[in-house]
């Protein structure tokens, strides 16, 4: 019992002389999340620049106009003639480009069919999808105006009209997330991807202090009591982060939440385990900080891609989602999902917990490799803390 | 070795040498660039989402109802997983994943039509996901308005019109909306572009700053240079290199995932120029700050996601906050990957992106400068440190 205190002491100890471990642990994830949180603020996309080339001029399309400007995500952009609105749409000044055709108002009148020509910049696939359905909603309305005009003409009574238009109407409810707020959908994972890197790095250059240049062990105490020590340390710390994001996102910017906070908390907790784990086999394979950083890297960098809030799991290759599999924050965010949107109960979180089942495997491969490393002679034992420290 | 004897080239050669023996580096190089390639546009391959499973909450039963439910399913982007009686029964198949949308069809939807009253359909999404959204609400506003148009196209006939006559009242106009620049709207033409520029910044900054930290606390032959020398060599090993990564990711990579390609490869390679060597010269810059080998990783990781999402392709240069623009165009990788969606995706002029290859150039300048102060300065330090 002594023994781990001392070693938590030491941690403790160890952490205050490495001005980067403190960074790590302090302002930089403070600062991160909020830059992080700052970028999406916006939350709902709105006035984004739509260029409109209105070659009829005609009272029609000046109502259609207007009706796009009254739209909260355009914002019209008068351009007199086409290849000026082609050049800024290829500039990616405007987003979006909706030509009104010479004639439309006469073509309308007299029975043919004119064309509105829209197009969307589908490079920027968010902001083009979006600008897409809005157009084509707000000129679809814009239109059913003329048309109830043209009805009330022929003499339908003005109760049928309505039904006349469009017999059919749809109501459309978001579910879980009503308003579409990007903060609500990309930040959590967005902020958790972050978490878990901070996490990876911490962990590791925790442990990659216990090593001499060679590669074995600094001596002194068993290396199970040292890595009991760091889990002790960092696992309330890493949670201090975890629960700064759900404050921030939850509490302060009150994002609705359907479920407990605290069972995040155990979800998080979870989480920090399994990233520890697996940190924990590529410390005792690699015995390198430079390549544990590199491996680590490589590894948790595209976690963001494969949790499946951006593009669905199920869409995903075979192969991807294996790969899913072996990041923790992919189990995570599946949890966060279930919590946040569908407030589950602990029985539903209990149950998708047991998917960090094959994390398990690691520990008795941990103990097989952790028999390999060696413990350096004491007569070399150096000043305590000394290699690797200096920050 | 001797400072006369070491000609330039033979700095480059030693340079090379010294990037692939350093395991960190090669790692980080060679694998990482290889490894990312595969890697990060994995998830994206099947380009767009079909085939989103619904459930249908049909109150009505009757044989247009039937009908509805069968085009729905027949449309690409929905298929419809199963029937149940009641909304809260829907919402517990959403909750637990087994569906992702509900479309709900209400009571005397049939009758109500044929007596000429206005019905409304009720579509609902897992708003938790938005492109399961998108695709589940396009496909059923689709079905929907077919549904309504069908209704509406029968009656106009058993009022005794022209069907031709019929149809054209039915669409007086004609909306014509087509996606410009990423014509099939897959995923992968979305993402890598951008990404991709992003991984080659990211790796170049870290293989100079793994190689300069390094050194600076070392003996070896870049003591015995002028710092400009030893600059000059070292950003044009690493151009070498990643000449060929970069010929790799934007010649070979956007072909295999589809990428649509507007520019000439002259322009592109013109484009990329001042990119990589602004880069690299910001990498040996960088590289002064460290003298931890395994620092220059970490902190270019933590940088990564800030700077993808502020580099404007994710989401939108005018939703982000001015000060954080004003930020991020110190970063190389900020204008280059705008420049080049603008150059090579979306087809635009060289003289439009020419305030942004310049402002490429006048960083290679600023950080050329910087990394000339940086080095002599370590160099410095180091020979006053062993006499």
């Amino acid at each position: 019992m002594t023994n781990i205190v001392a070693s938590i002491r030491r941690e403790l100890h160890a952490l205050w002389r490495s001005p980067w471990q403190l960074a790590l642990v302090s302002y930089i994830p403070i600062l991160s999340i909020l830059c992080l949180w700052w970028l999406f603020s916006a939350g709902l996309p709105r006035q984004l620049p739509v260029a409109i080339v209105d070659h009829d001029n005609s009272q029609l399309s000046r109502m259609l106009s207007r009706k796009l400007a009254a739209n909260p995500v355009i914002s019209p952009q008068s351009f007199v003639d086409l290849p000026s609105a082609v050049t800024a749409m290829k500039q990616g000044e405007v987003y979006g480009l909706i030509v009104f055709p010479y004639n439309l108002k006469r073509d309308l009148v007299t029975g043919h069919s004119p064309t509105i020509d829209i197009r969307y910049n589908s490079q920027f696939l968010l902001v083009g999808k979006l600008l897409s359905s809005q157009i084509q909603l707000t000129l679809g309305t814009g239109l059913l105006e003329v048309a109830e005009m043209k009805l009330l003409l022929q003499g339908v009574p003005k109760p049928l009209v309505a039904v006349h238009l469009s017999p059919v109407t749809s109501q459309t409810t978001a579910l879980f997330n009503r308003n579409n707020n990007y903060v609500g959908f990309l930040v959590p994972p967005v902020l958790v991807a972050l978490w878990q890197l901070l996490a990876m790095l911490i962990f590791s250059n925790s442990l990659s202090r216990e090593l001499t240049s060679t590669g074995s062990l600094i001596a002194g105490d068993g290396i199970w009591l040292r890595v009991w020590a760091k889990i002790a340390v960092f696992t309330p710390i890493l949670l201090m982060h975890g629960g700064f994001i759900l404050a921030l996102l939850y509490q302060y910017l009150a994002l609705p939440a359907a479920g407990s906070l605290a069972l995040l908390v155990l979800a998080q907790t979870v989480m920090l385990f399994a990233v520890w784990l697996l940190v924990l086999l590529i410390f005792f394979i690699m015995r390198d900080s430079a390549r544990m950083v590199s491996f680590g890297t490589a590894m948790f960098a595209p976690a963001f891609a494969f949790m499946g809030i951006t593009f669905p799991v199920h869409e995903m290759p075979v192969v991807a989602q294996w790969w899913r599999l072996i990041m923790p924050s992919s189990h995570y965010i599946d949890s966060h999902v279930s919590i946040i949107s569908y407030g589950s109960s602990w029985q539903t979180i209990a149950v998708q917990l047991s998917s960090y089942w094959g994390f398990l495997f690691i520990i008795p491969v941990l103990i097989i490799v952790s028999r390999r490393v060696e413990l350096e002679p004491m007569a070399q034992m150096p000043l305590k803390g000394e290699p690797g420290v200096k920050g | 070795m001797n400072n006369q004897l070491m000609s330039f080239w033979q700095l480059v050669w030693t340079e090379l040498r010294a990037i692939v023996a350093d395991k960190a580096i090669a790692v980080t190089l060679f694998g990482g660039v290889l490894f990312y390639s595969v890697l990060y546009p994995l998830p994206y391959l099947h380009q767009v989402p079909t085939d989103q499973q619904i459930v249908v909450v049909d109150l009505d039963h009757s044989s247009l109802s039937r009908k509805l439910i069968r085009q729905a399913d027949a449309s690409p982007k929905i298929s419809v997983i199963g029937q149940v009686g009641s909304i809260s029964e829907a919402k517990v198949w959403i909750e637990t994943g087994r569906a992702h949308g509900l479309l709900v069809i209400p009571y005397a939807f049939r009758r109500d039509l044929l007596l000429g009253k206005g019905v409304t359909l009720s579509y609902g999404g897992d708003a938790s996901y938005f492109l399961i959204y998108s695709a589940v609400v396009e496909g059923l506003v689709t079905v929907g308005m077919d549904a309504g148009k069908q209704v509406q196209l029968l009656g106009l006939l058993a009022k005794g019109e022209a069907p031709e006559q019929a149809d054209l009242s039915l669409n007086s106009v004609k909306i014509n909306s087509v996606p410009a620049f990423n014509p099939s709207l897959g995923y992968t033409p979305y993402v890598v572009p951008g990404l991709f520029l992003l991984i080659l910044h990211q790796t170049l900054l870290i293989g100079t700053g793994i190689l300069g930290a390094g050194q600076w606390r070392n003996k070896g032959y870049w003591q015995q240079l002028s710092p400009l020398k030893l600059i000059c060599g070292r950003i044009c090993a690493f151009m070498l290199i990643y000449t060929v990564f970069t010929s790799f990711y934007v010649g070979f990579c956007f072909y295999w995932y589809q990428v649509s390609i507007q520019a000439s490869l002259g322009l592109v390679a013109l484009f990329l120029l001042p990119f990589l060597l602004a880069t690299s010269a910001a990498g040996i810059a960088l590289s002064c700050l460290f003298v931890r080998r395994d620092l220059p990783t970490q902190v270019l990781l933590l940088a990564s996601m800030p700077i993808m999402f502020v580099s404007g392709f994710v989401w939108p240069l005018t939703l982000i906050p001015e000060p954080l623009i004003w930020i991020s165009q110190v970063i190389p990788a900020v204008p280059a990957i705008m420049g080049m969606l603008e150059l090579n995706q979306m087809g635009a002029s060289w003289t439009s992106i020419m305030p942004k290859w310049l402002q490429l150039w006048g960083m290679f300048a600023v950080f050329f400068v910087l990394a000339v102060y940086g080095v002599s300065r370590r160099l410095k330090a180091k020979t006053s440190l062993v006499p």
